[in-house]
């Protein structure tokens, strides 16, 4: 039976992977007329769901996101194919997941801190 | 017909590129409401976009490149002296009425904009759901 990992790593990783996402998003948002730039997105979800499935130990910390360039958009007359509507979107739902997360991570260590005041 | 799995984010942003690209289309109409010459010696066609459901189910919106509108027919007007008035002096116009297309703009707007409620609306719910992991 695999190990299963620390829950905070987990969490941490994947907020790591969904800051990287902030950051490739908004890279793309401001290239929207750069003639030829080709968007980027991140893949992380994919990468970890693989690495849980594997036996032994699994390292976290070594679960890396990969930047793709997807090519599922249409490109433009002057080679770009950012559509605005589809990062808008990206940050939304990165930011969701973020906050969720972020929750997640708190509730994880508010536990631990109950656990350590036992009597209080 | 398998269900797809998209967000409602998702889907929504499909509505959304829809609307944009049809309002890429009916911009253009308007703009080309008097060209007498689209390059191929005849009027402007009036363009229309189709739209038609995902492949899968609830996987939201797609479209093709525009269609012509081949429903109607060019305008002649009396023009003498225009570069492309024929002997009698009239001038095929193109089939676009600008009031119709201003019609079909608000609808493409309104359109955009239910979608973008959409994408809102459902942020705020999701935020409830996370209200309860506090």
């Amino acid at each position: 039976m695999p190990q299963s990992p620390n829950i905070s790593d987990i969490l941490e990783a994947g907020l790591r992977a969904n800051s990287l996402r902030q950051q490739v998003t908004a890279n793309n948002i401001a290239n929207v007329n750069t003639p030829n730039f080709k968007r980027n997105a991140v893949k992380f979800e994919e990468i970890l769901a693989d690495k849980l499935q594997e036996p032994g130990k699994i390292d976290i910390s070594e679960v890396a996101s990969e930047i793709i360039a997807p090519d599922n958009t249409p490109v433009k007359a002057n080679g770009n194919n950012v559509e605005m509507e589809i990062e808008v979107g990206q940050l939304m739902k990165t930011a969701g997941r973020s906050k969720a997360y972020i929750r997640l991570l708190s509730k994880r260590y508010s536990q631990i801190e109950s656990a350590i005041n036992t009597n209080g | 017909m398998n269900p797809s799995n998209l967000t409602p984010i998702d889907i929504a942003i499909t509505g959304l590129r829809a609307q944009s690209k049809n309002m890429q289309v009916i911009a253009n109409n308007i703009a080309n409401a008097q060209t007498t010459n689209a390059g191929n010696g005849e009027p402007f066609r009036r363009q229309l976009m189709k739209f038609m459901s995902g492949e899968d189910s609830l996987s939201g919106v797609r479209f093709d490149k525009p269609v012509e509108d081949l429903s109607s027919e060019f305008k002649s007007v009396r023009m003498p002296g225009h570069p492309d008035a024929d002997a009698q002096g009239f001038v095929k116009m193109p089939n676009i009425s600008v009031p119709v297309e201003m019609i079909e703009m608000m609808t493409a707007s309104r359109a955009y904009q239910a979608s973008a409620a959409v994408m809102k609306k459902y942020t705020e719910t999701s935020e409830a759901a996370l209200e309860l992991l506090k």
